[in-house]
């Protein structure tokens, strides 16, 4: 890998709480000493974040998806009736 | 196997059937609507996908039932603020920040691909192997590596964009 996906891989394995002890305290004291890399984790940690809300929107998604599906295809018309029965007025 | 979107499909199809009258019945008989039923249960769809390891129909309709039920209380108590809740619900709750909806709406066009292939990463939390697979890499070196490149692209993206967008900076 080059060099750049080395340290990315490393500023993940610190932002995960993956690293071996001895290597978290090198990271640590790089990081003193390198400001950019500091910057770097920072926009890592704002990157993990939007992929997070990424895959719970696609999520939603796909699960909306499946609901119009039960809900509207005339093959699951049973399931559909049985749900509605529910709430008819009483 | 629930990792590609087909794969997802038909798990979140079984669990409606398998699980969603017995949340219906006790949402109608709490008094609530269609609608809520069905909020509530996509909701609790969520909290268990990111909760669980092994996502599998049989194991989960109890735990699921019990996500709907404090949902539920959650949804038509919350003004009283009586029943202390342990978290899972208030994650839910996340708004992001306009300008981070901004940074993703331009992510999912112009950088999908990478996004797809990290969701598998960090939000799916799918097995290398399987990841590998489905994205069609020789092996999981290779996707490794590549997981890291779109890592890059995406932080690089995030910060020329929050830099644009100054609300996003905490």
């Amino acid at each position: 890998m080059r060099t750049s996906l080395i340290e990315t891989e490393q500023v993940e394995a610190h932002l995960l709480g993956l690293s071996e002890p001895g290597d978290a305290l090198v990271f640590e004291a790089t990081l003193l000493l390198n400001p950019e890399l500091k910057d770097k984790m920072y926009w890592q940690q704002k990157a993990y974040t939007i992929v997070r809300q990424y895959g719970r929107q696609q999520l939603k998604q796909e699960i909306e998806t499946v609901h119009q599906q039960l809900f509207g295809r005339s093959e699951h018309a049973g399931f559909r009736q049985k749900i509605m029965r529910l709430f008819a007025k009483k | 196997m629930n990792n590609t979107a087909a794969e997802r499909e038909q798990l979140f199809i079984s669990l409606y059937k398998n699980v969603f009258p017995a949340v219906a019945r006790h949402v109608s008989k709490m008094g609530g609507t269609f609608d809520d039923a069905k909020d509530i249960f996509q909701d609790a769809l969520v909290v268990w996908y990111e909760k669980s390891t092994d996502r599998s129909v049989n194991n989960d309709k109890a735990y699921l039932m019990g996500i709907t039920k404090k949902l539920w209380l959650k949804k038509y108590q919350e003004n009283n603020r009586l029943i202390p809740m342990d978290g899972f619900d208030r994650e839910l709750e996340e708004e992001s920040e306009p300008s981070e909806s901004r940074i993703l709406n331009f992510l999912q066009t112009a950088g999908k691909k990478c996004m797809d292939l990290l969701r598998s990463f960090y939000y799916d939390e799918l097995p290398l192997n399987d990841i590998a697979e489905t994205f069609g890499f020789s092996g999981v070196r290779s996707a490794t590596v590549q997981k890291y490149k779109c890592l890059e692209k995406v932080r690089e993206t995030v910060k020329e964009k929050a830099l644009t967008y100054e609300d996003f900076v905490d």
